[in-house]
């Protein structure tokens, strides 16, 4: 199968300034030396917790954020490598579903203008054509003719999202990114607008990331999928295997902490200690060892690679892929204990 | 808690009903609600958004004001006392100190210019009258018994300095301060990522056993439930369909909402590529449909449904079911 995305080394960056402008006090490492490929008519999963850097990498791959560094790759085009106009043209065929459906709406419009707002910027002005290109995508998204002239007060989240949808299927594209989709919708809405996703997949061909932080969804949805955490790749690849043998403790502890639904008499809540640290300067070594529960002394100083060890399953991980040869401190795969682990000593 | 043991009983609602005057009707928020919550028990209240469960836990605290929200409720005892009968000052007496309340949004909840210390020292302050200095000592204390580290510097920070998970703690020492004999928690996790939402949760359900204090739990969210609560409420368009402990809910539930919102939330051992899902939307609070409010989106409606409100009828052992067609009884399958 084909790359449809292909990121290389993208990080992005951004300035934290002081309260002088020209001050730079630090930078949020968003993302950093992610490389990841997209396959054409896949799902490929993005999962996360917040600031984990999942968000500012789906701009980056529409192309809403340059990347300070590394090439973004659509359909093997470098897209920032692109004249401004043909830029225009390429960025028609990825869109966006946001997640809340009640602010990526304009209210003043309804719902004729919100779904046909991208063909007229396309140049479109025949409006008998865009009536009924309108209608035949409120149909397909499960709204109707009727609900043309409404406003996006009249309806419900789950309604507004399908609008959403319909608004960012109107130009036919091929890629498609899903921002947390239904995290604002209710449980019974949920289900419908995934199976409505779904369903557009198979009948319009379309490539999706989908990103979310609830792993039960991501498992349902997901061929491929990818775990970040503080900016950069933990572990990636095949989700049946990622699902069947998490490597990386960080996947291990996130799949733990998912609450099931089943009651059970000892009702054990799995606990992971600590914070997400801050992403402005974070330490050089694995993002992750504040919190890990199998950390070793060398994990703090020493990155880990994002190395393959299975077909198609890539892990960054000292645990699983051993330490490098170079010089390593005293101790380096003893195992942290107590105090050693608070940050900042 | 099962009915007829001698536990004491700290919330009895009767038949409470809110409606809101607006511009497009009447809106019936809450249909003659009854609630019950017994010493040291954890009772969620479970719906999804618009069936009135925040509406009801507002309605008890007495925070609703009225205009514009019309009330009317038979009786509201909280731990032998009639609130009904408490002027405003009362009120202010009985809230924070007996009877205290955690909001979803920790940031908005919190007063931004005020350190967190002193925002906890003010429960002490104001309730017990102590001075300054022998607040700030429970208040680090208190920070101490929720897991924050270093409580002391902790104290001194202010709501932005602080995480997420760290803010919602704050919030959970501040309902714990006076030991209250009720915690009313609305939707206490929902805001917080899936590895923080599990150390919130164990905190507070480890305070509230440690406490012995009574929990209403407000959530959308059955899978806090199954590993929270004692007795449960489903709320549907602002009346409960079922009521029942929380083992039974969860390995014989009876309303078809109650099924329908079990299969609707996703598993990690589910088939791969499909949803189930509730058909339909969740009626209008205005325009709400006859009889049965579920039956347009229930698959096993029928004439009697579409005409008739069923009534919520004890079915077992401290249980409760409103549907004229349960399932999972009397050898009906729930599959």
């Amino acid at each position: 199968m084909t790359e449809i995305m292909t990121l290389r080394n993208v990080s992005v960056h951004f300035p934290v300034r002081g309260f002088l402008p020209f001050l730079k006090k630090g930078e949020i490492q968003a993302v950093s030396d992610v490389s990841l490929g997209v396959r054409r008519g896949e799902i490929f999963g993005l999962v996360g917790e917040s600031g984990c850097g999942k968000t500012t990498l789906a701009n980056t791959m529409v192309g809403l954020v340059k990347p300070t560094a590394g090439q973004v790759l659509f359909e093997g085009v470098d897209l920032h490598s692109l004249p401004r106009e043909e830029f225009k043209k390429t960025r028609r065929r990825m869109q966006m579903i946001f997640q809340d459906p009640f602010s990526s709406l304009n209210p003043r419009f309804n719902v004729y203008q919100l779904v046909s707002e991208p063909m007229v910027i396309r140049g479109e002005d025949d409006e008998e054509t865009m009536k009924a290109r309108v209608v035949e995508l409120l149909e397909m998204v499960g709204l109707s003719a009727q609900d043309l002239y409404r406003y996006p007060s009249d309806f419900s989240g789950g309604q507004r999202q399908r609008i959403g949808i319909a608004r960012a299927i109107s130009l036919n594209p091929t890629f498609l990114v899903c921002d947390e989709p239904v995290s604002a919708l209710d449980v019974s809405i949920h289900a419908q607008i995934l199976n409505l996703l779904l369903e557009l997949q198979e009948r319009l061909n379309l490539t999706y990331v989908f990103i979310s932080h609830n792993l039960a969804d991501v498992k349902k949805m997901c061929d491929r999928l990818a775990v970040m955490y503080l900016g950069k790749l933990m572990e990636a690849g095949d989700a049946d295997k990622i699902f069947a043998r998490p490597l990386h403790p960080y996947t291990q502890a996130l799949i733990a902490a998912v609450l099931d639904i089943y009651f059970s008499e000892e009702r054990e809540i799995v606990v992971l200690p600590g914070d997400t640290p801050s992403p402005i300067n974070p330490p050089p070594g694995c993002r992750f060892w504040q919190r890990c529960p199998k950390a070793m002394r060398g994990c703090k100083t020493v990155p880990p690679a994002f190395l393959e060890v299975e077909e198609d399953h890539f892990v960054a991980c000292h645990l699983v892929n051993g330490f490098p040869n170079q010089d390593l401190p005293e101790g380096f795969d003893q195992p942290m204990v107590g105090r050693e682990k608070v940050p900042g000593r | 808690m099962g009915e007829g043991r001698a536990v004491e009983q700290v919330l009895k609602l009767r038949n409470l009903k809110v409606v809101f005057p607006t511009d497009y009707g009447l809106i019936r928020a809450v249909e003659g609600v009854d609630l019950d919550i017994y010493h040291r028990e954890c009772v969620a209240l479970v719906g999804e958004s618009g069936c009135g469960k925040s509406v009801t836990s507002q309605a008890v605290m007495r925070l609703l004001d009225s205009p514009p929200a019309l009330i009317r409720m038979d009786v509201l005892e909280f731990d032998g006392r009639d609130l009904t009968q408490c002027t405003e000052a009362e009120m202010q007496e009985i809230r924070g100190k007996e009877l205290a309340m955690i909001f979803q949004d920790a940031m908005t909840s919190l007063n931004p210019v005020m350190t967190v210390g002193n925002q906890i020292d003010e429960m002490y302050r104001r309730h017990y009258g102590d001075s300054k200095q022998a607040a700030r000592e429970k208040t680090v204390h208190a920070l101490e018994l929720i897991g924050i580290p270093e409580p002391k510097e902790r104290a001194n920070s202010f709501p932005h300095q602080l995480s997420g998970g760290m803010r919602q703690r704050v919030l959970l020492a501040m309902a714990f301060a006076c030991m209250p004999k009720l915690i009313i928690a609305d939707e206490p996790t929902t805001a917080l990522d899936v590895t923080i939402q599990a150390q919130v949760l164990k905190t507070l359900r480890g305070m509230q056993r440690g406490c012995g204090t009574s929990l209403l739990l407000v959530t959308h969210d059955l899978s806090v439930v199954a590993k929270m609560a004692d007795r449960v409420y489903v709320m549907y368009a602002g009346k409960i369909v079922e009521k029942a402990p929380v083992k039974e809910l969860f390995t014989n539930p009876h309303h078809p909402y109650t099924v329908g919102l079990m299969a609707a939330v996703p598993r990690l051992t589910d088939e791969k590529k499909k949803f189930t899902q509730i058909p339909g939307t969740v009626p209008s609070p205005v325009h709400k449909p006859s009889g049965c409010y579920f039956h347009p989106r229930c698959e096993y409606a029928t004439e009697r449904c579409r005409r008739e409100m069923p009534r919520l009828e004890p079915m077992g052992r401290d249980r409760q079911v409103r549907c004229f067609h349960p399932l999972g009884v009397g050898g009906k399958s729930s599959d």
